[in-house]
């Protein structure tokens, strides 16, 4: 607030006033906002709660139990602690053992790996139209027909040619 | 919390394959709350710290770039999609591992300020951290770029520095028959259906967006991951 104060005092509250409605109009705030130095997050200590890496496969393989620990740990240590149950739930799935620890191996740590020179597609980074779960379903089920593809191939609505690519909102 | 109940049993109860028997007592119905939404019941209740996905990918636009997405607070309905806000208590990161040893050596961080529909996004890095791991801190300033969030159809972007950001509400890009999946999972079913349907399918997520120079980023074969973290108090 001093920061603030010491620019701002020439100003009076009316004048801050119409610079934050200026503010609040413009598509692009300014830099120096004062609202940035109203974040709660500045100066404190951040603690983690929720991460992700490859889609889904967190999910699938990690219990209950351990999914807020999972949730709130650092990939460094994935191979360590987790990669052991990866391995035991894709023997279940009927894997052989020497499958089921490459497959960890390329799983672990989660991670989505990314090689920037070379064109997306997964599991070379992730595009919002790859089918990630088909994908996943083939890696978990191999030749399964019944269980290897959700045969849900695209989103619901066209994705963007351009920036921010997502589809606009459904509205009522 | 999910709106898409999936209806009880009707009656026959098909028999249990073997392997999905074995899944369903190993829980893999936990894949129920895929991709990632409200995969915890901590998470659950606590939406806009809930990533649902994560999306890296070179730009369809210009090659140079490199776009991450991070989408939260899944199964937002239509008639809350200009309702559903960011939470200024917590901090979304991208954290981009350059030499392999899955540690984050930059981080992209992005914070909103403000209240309701006026909420304006702040964005930093790509920078080093300060501290690396569970534990996070803002990166000194000042911002690589702010804008305003989006509640309606249109986005509203913004470009500065060389990174064009954006956040606020957007379909879901996730597609998946959830909905066959859970009858898989509970012998219903032993198989998807061809088509199938997307549980997702109408349904919003609060998403946050960037696109930048893949070069800011210290190398071409990266690991991307993100987090969403809040104070400890």
């Amino acid at each position: 607030m001093e920061r603030i104060a010491s620019i701002l005092g020439p100003l009076s509250l009316v004048a801050l006033g119409a610079l934050a409605a200026v503010g609040c109009e413009d598509a692009y705030a300014p830099v120096s906002s004062p609202g940035v130095d109203a974040s709660v997050l500045m100066h404190q200590e951040l603690r983690q709660e929720d991460r992700f890496g490859l889609p889904a496969i967190a999910t699938v393989f990690i219990p209950t139990d351990l999914k807020d620990a999972y949730n709130e740990a650092v990939p460094a240590g994935d191979e360590a602690n987790f990669k052991s149950l990866i391995v035991a739930k894709l023997m279940a799935f009927g894997q052989d053992a020497g499958s089921a620890n490459a497959l960890a191996d390329a799983l672990t740590p989660d991670i989505q790996p990314i090689d920037v020179s070379q064109p997306t597609g997964f599991l070379n980074g992730r595009k919002p139209d790859d089918d990630v779960i088909t994908a996943e379903l083939h890696l978990i089920f191999g030749s399964n027909a019944a269980l290897n593809d959700d045969h849900v191939d695209a989103n619901d609505e066209p994705f963007l040619a351009t920036f921010p690519y997502l589809a606009g909102p459904h509205v009522q | 919390m999910l709106r898409f109940t999936a209806p009880r049993s009707r009656g026959r109860v098909i028999a249990w394959g073997v392997l999905l028997a074995t899944a369903a007592a190993l829980g893999v119905t936990r894949w129920i709350k895929a991709s990632d939404h409200k995969d915890s019941a901590l998470l659950a209740a606590d939406p806009a710290a809930d990533i649902a996905d994560v999306y890296t990918f070179r730009s369809p636009v210009n090659p140079d770039n490199v776009v991450l997405a991070m989408t939260v607070s899944g199964f937002i309905p239509p008639p809350e999609a200009s309702t559903t806000f960011f939470d200024p208590n917590v901090l979304y990161q991208w954290k981009i591992d350059n030499n392999g040893d899955a540690v984050e050596d930059l981080v992209i961080q992005a914070f909103v300020t403000g209240t309701g529909g006026n909420q304006v996004m702040h964005f930093r890095g790509p920078a080093a951290p300060s501290v690396t791991g569970a534990t996070s801190r803002v990166i000194d300033g000042p911002e690589t770029a702010t804008v305003r969030v989006s509640n309606g159809e249109t986005p509203i972007t913004a470009s500065r520095h060389g990174m064009t950001v954006f956040a606020g509400v957007r379909d879901d890009p996730f597609f998946f028959d959830l909905v066959q999946f859970k009858h898989i999972i509970a012998g219903e079913a032993t198989s998807f259906r061809n088509p199938g349907i997307d549980t997702f399918a109408g349904t919003n997520v609060l998403a946050i967006v960037v696109e930048l120079p893949s070069a800011q980023l210290g190398g071409t074969k990266l690991g991307v991951w993100g987090t969403t973290s809040r104070p400890q108090f």
